[in-house]
């Protein structure tokens, strides 16, 4: 008999190093006499896009478009460090190096217009739609890359360095009272599942996923974190596991050792609330890790939810499933 | 704050290269005359090496280099502690590297690989993190620990005397998850040769290039200036990339044999040659009142760190901070513990020590809602982080703490379930 269920799981997750680990990263800007600008920073793109967020952080701010923009990453000749891509950290710690960085360069470049247009104040200067000019006036803006071009006939370049240190303290030894990590990420994923009491087999049906990230800088890669989260969560509730015998990996292949395919990847509904953090870029916290916290808590309540048997130790295989639900006729007798 | 680009749905500058079949990973790069490099790994878990013979292997045409933990200059690399050999004289894990052939093709190297012949004197292993920690059991890092206990985290808060006192509900369970692989798609792949200036290029993916570049440096006597670490195409990492796989040993061959040496793990050897996520066993112990409000938890968490520390120490610490869930718990005494065995070494995957306790403590906040006559959804609730939260470890949630809207959202769902049952 198939029977469905459905479970609920919720996580949090302290970002970055934490324990007061030096939590450091950089970013090197320069802005061109075109008007596009180049970013240079250690931070490695995974494949999670992190590099488009830098470009997206220092295109707001310049007023140009992402494509503007060049993000150069981890050639260690390069770019500066910037710490490791790892505890969900590139959005919130790198984004608020390079923000720092581009803002840094920008600050010259309006002192130096509020100059050129005769502008009281560099308040007074906007970047807007790749044009440079005085708030309010149309007829006092120029392109970009124009002003940028005439500072070099001043000697002036708009050229920057920034580092950005996340906030954490050490926990104490023996207490473990501390502050060790920030910010901490919420969220929580709902499982629809079908249980075939027969076989034992968990098809995952539906996962609905609400996660909390500040201030989402690229919606399509939340929703792409939270794709590859879910999945990941369901491969570790239902699937993978490192067989050893006598320290030997009995299974190092993807014949044996298994991971979700498409054909496991149910239907993911996912969204996101947005309530900023104050100390990251734009308000955003990461999402990387966070996405695949709740999935492995949803799946295995909504196992119990439909046959009525708890499953303790990962991952929950049809054999598993099955041994529960003949313990569980016994036990009714 | 309005904005323009930020918060945009903007393409990704590499979807083009990745959808093409453009991009360049690092098993995508090669430079003429390169020589292919091949790792001897060991296949016992414990053990000391007498002595390698190599001359079979040397005698195969087309092999440039044997090399033994007698050649490297500083053999040890590691993320926290520098606990880990470059090649092993001392095997800890099977798949430990104990010999590295280059040759002039990968089918030489592999050829040489299996014709050299490695003496080990076997020791006895230690699987069972929970046998490994007790105290008359020889520590396999002494230098680091005089028992295999790596790390011990104590979480005190309140007192659990009086949180069971208030406790009018109680669920205890074991909870348990296993060794997992990161399974990226990509195996691990390194270029390695000295440049033009003598410098020492290393072309790879990691997860950070810097630190690849100091451990690189370290091992090889080199100034972090002489090291160039540039990071091609990432074919996943999730964590396996963090510690040194290839990039030491790839970059010691260039060294020796002044050739430009190209390495690529096959599946099995990836296996073999990254860390895997922590198993951890999880003794939970979780009491609530009857409004459904939790009032004590007691926790053990014991992870196995396996043959090397890597992140452990940081991995059973962030285990032990997350284990009471988004809840705040008034009364705790958490335990967690990270303990050396001759199993894979484990460190950062991502989650990091804080994706094993979700399945304890929200497995508890099921059964504990069963017992309470109230819903998973309620329980929840009733007990989240909000701003002005302390933490376990009395840490106070200054801001942006939105569990409960997150909760909103998802509560229609299971509202829907409850009409139709």
């Amino acid at each position: 008999m198939k029977k469905r269920g459905i479970g609920l799981g919720c996580a949090w997750y302290g970002t970055g190093y934490g324990n007061g680990f030096p939590d450091v990263s950089s970013a090197f800007v320069e802005i061109h006499d075109d008007g596009s600008a180049t970013v240079l920073t250690g931070a490695v793109d995974v494949g999670q896009g992190s590099s488009s967020i830098f470009a997206q952080i220092a295109a707001e701010e310049l007023g140009l478009r992402a494509e503007d923009i060049c993000v150069n990453t981890a050639d260690t000749d390069v770019t500066p460090d910037s710490g490791t891509t790892a505890a969900t950290r590139q959005t919130y710690n790198t984004g608020n190096a390079v923000l720092k960085a581009v803002r840094q360069a920008k600050s010259r470049l309006l002192t130096f217009a509020a100059r050129e247009f005769s502008c009281p104040t560099p308040e007074g200067i906007e970047l807007k739609a790749g044009y440079i000019g005085v708030k309010g006036d149309p007829s006092r803006r120029m392109i970009l890359g124009y002003m940028v071009f005439k500072a070099r006939l001043n000697g002036e370049r708009f050229i920057s360095a920034e580092s950005s240190t996340a906030r954490s303290t050490p926990v104490d030894l023996t207490s473990g009272q501390g502050a060790p990590y920030w910010p901490y990420s919420f969220g929580c994923q709902a499982a629809e599942v079908e249980v075939d009491t027969e076989t034992g087999k968990v098809k995952v049906l539906k996962v609905i996923a609400v996660h909390d990230v500040g201030k989402a800088l690229n919606p399509t890669q939340v929703e792409g974190q939270i794709a590859g989260g879910v999945t990941q969560g369901i491969g570790y509730a239902l699937l993978e596991e490192l067989e050893l015998q006598k320290g030997m990996i009995k299974n190092p292949a993807f014949s044996s050792y298994l991971i979700p395919t498409a054909l496991d990847v149910p239907k993911i509904e996912a969204y996101f609330v947005e309530e900023a953090e104050e100390s990251g870029p734009y308000g955003a916290k990461g999402l990387g890790e966070p996405a695949m916290l709740p999935t492995v808590a949803a799946v295995i309540n909504a196992i119990d939810d439909a046959v009525g048997v708890r499953i303790t130790a990962l991952p929950a295989t049809p054999e598993k499933i099955l041994q529960a639900l003949a313990e569980k006729k016994e036990e009714l007798g | 704050m309005k904005t323009d680009v930020v918060g945009s749905r903007v393409l990704r500058e590499d979807s083009w290269g990745k959808v093409f079949g453009q991009t360049k990973f690092p098993a995508d790069v090669n430079l003429p005359n390169q020589l292919y490099g091949v790792v001897v790994r060991s296949p016992h878990p414990h053990a000391r090496i007498l002595s390698i013979n190599s001359e079979e292997a040397m005698k195969l045409a087309g092999v440039a280099a044997v090399l033994t933990a007698k050649d490297v200059p500083h053999n040890s690399h590691g993320v926290l502690f520098r606990d880990q050999p470059v090649i092993a004289d001392y095997v800890r894990m099977v798949g430990d590297p104990v010999a590295v052939v280059g040759a002039e093709t990968m089918e030489i190297a592999r050829e040489a690989a299996e014709r050299i012949r490695v003496d080990y004197e076997i020791l006895p292993p230690i699987f069972d993190p929970e046998e490994a920690m007790k105290p008359e059991v020889p520590s396999l890092h002494p230098e680091l620990q005089p028992t295999n206990v790596l790390y011990h985290l104590p979480i005190r808060r309140g007192s659990l005397e009086e949180g069971w006192v208030k406790s009018d509900v109680v669920v205890e369970q074991v909870y348990k998850t296993p060794h997992v692989d990161h399974a990226f798609l990509q195996p691990e792949a390194v270029l390695a040769y000295l440049d033009e200036r003598g410098h020492m290029v290393v072309q790879t993916a990691t997860q950070y290039a810097h630190y690849d570049r100091g451990e690189i440096a370290h091992a090889l006597g080199f100034r972090y200036s002489q090291v160039q670490v540039k990071t091609l195409a990432v074919g996943g990492a999730f964590g396996g990339r963090e510690d040194i796989s290839l990039q030491i040993i790839a970059a010691l061959l260039a060294l020796k044999t002044q050739r430009a040496v190209k390495m690529e793990n096959t599946r099995e050897e990836s296996f073999y040659s990254h860390s895997k996520r922590h198993p951890m066993t999880m003794y939970y112990k979780t009491g609530a009142a009857r409004d459904g409000k939790l009032v004590a938890l007691q926790a053990k968490i014991i992870g196995d760190a396996g043959a090397y520390a890597s992140w452990s120490v940081n991995v059973l610490r962030k285990s032990a901070v997350h284990a009471t869930g988004p809840y705040a718990i008034p009364n705790v005494e958490i335990d967690s513990f990270a303990v050396f065995t001759n199993n894979p070494f484990t460190g950062a995957m991502r989650g990091f020590g804080a994706a094993q306790t979700v399945l304890a403590y929200e497995s508890q906040m099921d059964l504990l809602a069963k017992k309470l006559g109230i819903s998973p959804l309620e329980i929840r609730l009733r007990n989240c982080f909000q701003v002005g939260s302390i933490t376990a470890t009395g840490q106070e949630l200054t801001s942006s703490v939105p569990l409960d809207q997150c909760l909103a959202k998802i509560a229609p769902y299971f509202r829907s379930e409850v009409e139709t049952l």
